[in-house]
């Protein structure tokens, strides 16, 4: 933290802090109306999709009867996945007092609370009969990972919007009482509302800390939970490639890696976009790589884990599974994947130039996208070598391939994941201002003050 | 050199049309057969017949194998009698495409005594077995629960179309099960025709013990097997339901109580906390009015 500064300058800090971050919700230009566009185009054709599919059924999947489990689960997977930055971001750094990553704490959250509502949304999107939703809770066995898995996703989806409102409801009185004039007026009712009559006295600082304070810890077991229970759908069976103890940690793992490449190509975009380059800086680009790179390493570690030991026996059916992984038809993907989603990345971090901002956000895209390629090699490998032979079947009940309405739905998670995002982003400041002035000297009375 | 040209060219057209020729090394050709061709060796390569080539090869002389590339030859065809008793062996041995190998699943003398049995239709041959044309037949049979028995009256037609006794004939027994008739045994007729069968007491049925018999008189007869009405003569199928042993993923019904426990204690821990963040948030808005 800087050193408290006077009044005068306290104040014109806070303005220039202000105006940079409400920026995103007062910028309305072509772009904004153009993206809004394309989002909700890719998301209604997908939502038209999902309707084929709710009318005809999941015939019109690829999904037949061996492989039961195809892009929707990978997709689920892949979103539980980004989720899961929030809580390292947002809650471990915060309680282990780093500072750097407090600026991007509230894109870390962006991310989590959007990744898992999409997370729940493909999960509905995989059934055949959505209408049966409510018997998952009525009629669930307690005893299934399923249930626990529904479970932790909405409670984490739950604890990721308080932890995303909290630390925001300074802010919201801060924009209501000192925020530009051209601010639409909707969004001024909206802060009133959502301010909940915030003046910034000391009990309600001090019940915003231990509101935080507390979720931040109660986010660790769940955060873990939640990406642990989702590799326990796998691990809790005896398929050749999900059989293992480590699926856990390494999907956790794998979850920061996914992650924190998201919320850096989010902070790119809204360093770029509203010109917010003295607050995402690059430093902290610098240490998000570094952070990448730790957090690749580990991931590493486990791949070289999950791959190298049963590769090192071969029993009959994993050997069948690693061959198709490692020579047969899933092998370019597979290389792919972790080529790019980690050996090459993890070089290249290595050096402090491809740690600025726009090779870091280039080299995160390669990531993400291995990530969810990753996700697809998890799940549908297995599911094509079942343990009993395949027999008298169709030629098209071997192979699984995505049909159309399923890369619909699933265009439709990204661009309603992105649609989140974005509406957040317009919606409330990208970074925590009171929090960041704060850091930089300016004194709590004078976030309270209403504008002259 | 013309004809030598189409020679070639049929000899290569041939090659590739039509089945293959099987060749033998020479070795193996000309090993003599070392089991006897007589009655019992081929009755016992008939039974082998029945059990392991019939679903392929079809009844003898009815040319009524499985439409396979290449075919299957009927036994009796010219074929199949082309070859040498060592050639035979060795097809029977190792197998080729459609036709499995046998050296693992039949004896070596027995896959002689399928020579033999082959033989027993070769023309040049006096026939050691000869299948006499079936007689029409009726059974009656009936099972008793007490005694754990079926009796069975077995008749046939005779010559003059007369129906008489069918004495000494041995009639088959089975159960019928989900894949088929299980074959449980087998009892002679006595003077009279008549036949008991004990039941063994081993047999098992369905989940109330019932069994559904079915009676046969084999081969060289023509009749309909009888089945019987379900009876209960057999031990209750054992039904173990996997569900209910003591494993950690089993129904809600005999959920393990600490797996009940441990979720319920997390899911309302983390609730309950949030409840009392949702808490917080209400006193902040209080705190809100005070000043
Ligand atoms: C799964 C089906 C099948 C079964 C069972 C089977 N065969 Fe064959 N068999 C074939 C087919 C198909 C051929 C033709 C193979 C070829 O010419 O490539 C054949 C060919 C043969 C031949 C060689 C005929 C020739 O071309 O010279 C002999 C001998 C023979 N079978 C004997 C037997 C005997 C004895 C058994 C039982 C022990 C038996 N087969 C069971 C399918 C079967």
């Amino acid at each position: 933290m800087e050193k408290t500064k006077s009044p005068e300058e306290s104040r014109k800090l806070l303005d220039k802090i202000t105006f940079d971050l409400t920026r995103s919700i007062v910028k309305r230009d072509e772009l904004t109306h153009f993206w809004y566009f394309i989002l909700i185009m890719f998301a209604g054709v997908g939502l038209w999709g999902w309707g084929i599919q709710i009318r005809d059924g999941l015939g019109v999947t690829g999904m037949r009867d061996y492989v039961s489990w195809g892009m929707y689960i990978a997709n689920f997977v892949f979103f539980v996945a980004i989720s899961l930055i929030g809580f390292l971001i947002s809650s471990s750094l915060h309680l282990l007092k780093i500072k750097w990553s407090h600026p991007i704490s509230r894109v870390a959250e962006q991310v989590a609370i959007a990744g898992v509502a999409l997370a729940g949304i493909i999960i509905v999107n995989d059934m055949g009969r959505p209408d049966r939703f409510l018997n998952v809770f009525l009629h669930g066995r307690f005893a299934s990972p399923i249930i626990w898995d529904v479970t932790v996703v909405t409670t984490y989806l739950t604890i990721s919007v308080l932890l995303y409102y909290i630390p925001l409801i300074p802010d919201l009185a801060l924009i209501r009482d000192r925020g530009g004039d051209d601010i639409p007026k909707w969004k001024m009712q909206v802060y009133k509302i959502l301010a909940l009559g915030w003046n910034g006295n000391a009990e309600q600082y001090k019940l915003v800390y231990h509101a935080m304070r507390v979720l931040m810890i109660l986010i660790i077991p769940v955060g873990l939970s939640i990406h642990t229970v989702t590799s326990w759908l796998f691990a809790a069976t005896l398929r050749s490639g999900w059989d293992t103890t480590i699926f856990g940690p390494y999907f956790v793992a794998g979850a920061f890696v996914a992650g924190a490449a998201a919320v850096v190509i989010l902070m790119y975009a809204y360093r770029v976009r509203y010109k917010l380059g003295e607050y995402f800086e690059n430093l902290h680009f610098d240490y998000m790589g570094k952070l990448l790179v730790f957090v690749c390493l580990v991931y590493l570690y486990f791949n070289i884990n999950e791959f190298w030991v049963p590769a090192y026996k071969m029993k009959t059916a994993e050997g069948i599974h690693l061959r198709n992984l490692f020579v047969g038809s899933f092998a370019p993907m597979f290389w792919w994947t972790q080529m790019t989603g980690l050996i090459i990345p993890i070089f290249l971090m290595l050096f402090k130039f491809f740690r600025k901002p726009l090779p870091l956000a280039i080299i995160s895209v390669f990531i993400l996208i291995a990530s969810w390629l990753k996700r697809y090699i998890i799940v549908i490998p297995t599911l094509e070598h079942p343990f009993l032979p395949v027999q008298n079947v169709p030629e098209h009940f071997k192979h699984y391939s995505p049909t159309s309405i399923e890369i619909m739905i699933t265009i439709f998670s990204f661009a309603a994941a992105l649609l989140i995002i974005t509406v957040l982003a317009k919606m409330f400041p990208v970074i925590t201002i009171w929090e960041y002035a704060e850091e930089k000297g300016v004194n709590k009375e004078i976030l309270s003050e209403p504008k002259k | 050199m013309k004809i030598k040209l189409l020679f070639a060219a049929l000899f290569f057209l041939a090659q590739q049309g039509m089945a293959q020729e099987w060749l033998v090394p020479d070795d193996q050709k000309n090993v003599q057969n070392p089991s006897e061709y007589n009655l019992d060796n081929v009755k016992k390569g008939k039974e082998i017949y029945l059990r392991d080539c019939k679903s392929c090869h079809g009844d003898p002389g009815k040319n009524n194998g499985l439409p396979l590339v290449p075919p299957p030859p009927d036994f009796t065809s010219d074929i199949m009698q082309a070859n040498t008793d060592g050639e035979l062996f060795y097809k029977i041995t190792h197998g080729r495409g459609g036709m499995p190998q046998f050296e693992t699943t039949i004896s070596e003398d027995d896959r002689w005594r399928l020579v033999n049995y082959i033989r027993n239709f070769n023309p040049e041959n006096e026939p050691v077995l000869v299948e006499e044309p079936p007689k029409k037949a009726k059974i009656l049979a009936s099972v008793n629960e007490e005694a754990r028995q079926v009796e069975v009256f077995a008749e046939y037609q005779d010559k003059d179309s007369n129906y008489v006794v069918l004495a000494e004939t041995p009639i088959s027994i089975g159960a019928k099960k989900a894949f088929g008739t299980l074959p449980i045994g087998q009892v002679l007729t006595n003077e009279e025709g008549r036949a008991e069968y004990h039941i063994p007491e081993s047999l098992i049925g369905d989940e109330q013990g019932m069994v559904t018999l079915v009676i046969d008189l084999g081969e060289g007869f023509i009749t309909d097997d009888v089945v019987l009405d379900a009876a209960k003569v057999g031990q209750p199928k054992p039904t173990p339901k996997l569900i209910q042993k003591d494993v950690l993923w089993s129904t809600n019904e005999n959920i393990q109580v600490w797996l009940l426990l441990s979720y319920l204690a997390a899911v309302l821990g983390a609730w309950g906390t949030i409840g009392y963040v949702v808490f917080q948030i209400f006193k902040i808005s209080r705190a809100g009015k005070k000043q």
